[in-house]
């Protein structure tokens, strides 16, 4: 094997465990020194490239996966299904057309839920600055689209809001939504939009720095978080009124 | 009946899992590098298990399950993000600094090991990521790429030519970097 051809193949793998690459990299000194440096170098970047932290409980959901589509299929087939679509017709149209017929007190997991909002926010406060340019529009529907199932109608008074960030998050292990951040009149203001239903009833957010409401909102929750003092119900009443999930 | 017999079922459901158990860290490093933000990695890994799950009975050689994951990973990405992902900053990702070791000089030699794998080229850091990520082959990274094996070999040259030289700044280049080596 000559040199240009010993080169290549150390640089395209220098972990090459053939008989005639090992031989030809012990053919000289000069080889055998880049072989050394090109395998030292490639120990770091594989530790590099593999210490990228994997999601904890990422294995569980994956796992989990294979039983909600069965449970999927296991609907798509029978006549439970056609009981099961009406059942939950009755149901949701019944609360969409009574909000204050069910009024129950929050839930051990809804009080749980309250607190992973608010532990979400005071990670991600320091990340808000509301100097940068505004995100446009038509990212703000991709990242809702992708992360939340909807997004925002045509609709002008969204388009006036100063919305600074606008990515996914999780806050909590079901609670998979998008995540945009606004300028208010106090500090930055958190709208989340989680399309999984983690509470069923709206109850405020509230601690001594923030105040909001996590509400029921059609097939997720709408989450709105600010300062204290922040007038929250307009902004409320605007993203409910703009705001369509996807089919 | 047209419904899938229980234990069938349960098989499918077993073998699902072990390749989960086996797989699943080395499918979402290589998502993480694909799209470089851990809510993304993590939606694309679903994803991709989803529609390994449904189409688990075309897999015929579960050896061979790795590379088929990374082939639909890749197609998954192409999809869902590589065309139309908005520039946004990621507010919540820490899934490389969270990672690094305790020691300042490793985490900076990581930090700029990193900043190196992500400047290079798509085309030379993708085969090198299969390559110490995913632990193929030339010939499977040409086969997850489709390239032929040669602009393959050509590729992971030019990466860790291009690394050697970030870390190596003393020496030379290697003054066979830019010459056409397989294509």
């Amino acid at each position: 094997m000559d040199d240009l051809e010993f080169r290549k193949r150390a640089y395209a793998n220098p972990n090459d465990q053939s008989a005639e690459f090992l031989a030809a990299s012990n053919a000289s000194p000069e080889r055998t020194q880049l072989l050394k440096q090109l395998q030292a170098l490639d120990k770091r970047v594989t530790a590099a490239a593999n210490s990228v932290v994997v999601p904890e409980g990422l294995a569980a959901r994956l796992k989990s996966i294979d039983s909600n589509v069965v449970a999927i299929k296991a609907n798509k087939t029978g006549f439970k299904r056609y009981i099961a679509i009406a059942a939950s017709l009755v149901v949701a149209v019944g609360l969409a057309l009574s909000p204050g017929l069910f009024s129950p007190r929050p839930s051990a997991a809804d009080l749980q839920f309250h607190d992973d909002v608010l532990g979400h926010v005071y990670k991600e406060i320091s990340r808000f600055d509301l100097t940068r340019d505004d995100v446009s529009f038509t990212q703000i529907n991709n990242v809702l689209e992708r992360e939340a199932g909807g997004h925002f109608r045509d609709n002008e008074r969204i388009k006036q809001l100063h919305i600074k960030f606008a990515n996914g998050c999780r806050i909590a292990s079901n609670g998979r939504g998008a995540h945009i951040v606004l300028d208010g009149s106090k500090g930055a203001i958190s709208v989340m939009v989680v399309h999984s239903s983690p509470v069923s009833t709206t109850f405020d957010v509230k601690d001594t720095r923030f105040v909001g409401k996590i509400i029921p909102f059609g097939k997720g929750n709408l989450i709105i978080v600010g300062e204290k003092d922040e007038p929250l119900e307009a902004y409320e009443s605007m993203i409910a009124e703009a705001f369509e999930w996807s089919i | 009946m047209s419904e899938t017999p229980v234990l069938d079922d349960s098989a499918k459901r077993k073998r699902y899992q072990l390749i989960v158990d086996a797989l699943y860290q080395d499918v979402y490093r290589y998502a993480y590098w694909l799209c470089k933000n851990g809510a993304l990695a993590e939606d694309l890994v679903q994803e991709t298990f989803l529609r390994a799950w449904r189409s688990l009975d075309s897999l015929q050689n579960d050896k061979a399950a790795k590379a088929w994951l990374f082939t639909i990973l890749r197609r998954e990405n192409a999809r869902l993000y590589e065309r139309y992902r908005p520039d946004i900053v990621d507010i919540e990702d820490q899934s490389i600094a969270d990672s690094f070791d305790n020691e300042p000089d490793q985490r900076m030699d990581r930090k700029l090991l990193h900043d190196a794998i992500e400047s290079l080229d798509k085309d030379y850091r993708e085969p090198l990521l299969l390559q110490v990520v995913g632990g193929f082959s030339g010939k499977e990274i040409a086969e997850i790429l489709d390239l032929n094996n040669n602009t393959v070999m050509t590729r992971l040259f030019r990466a860790r030519g291009k690394l050697k030289h970030v870390f190596f700044p003393d020496g030379k280049p290697d003054e066979t970097l830019d010459e056409p080596q397989y294509e």
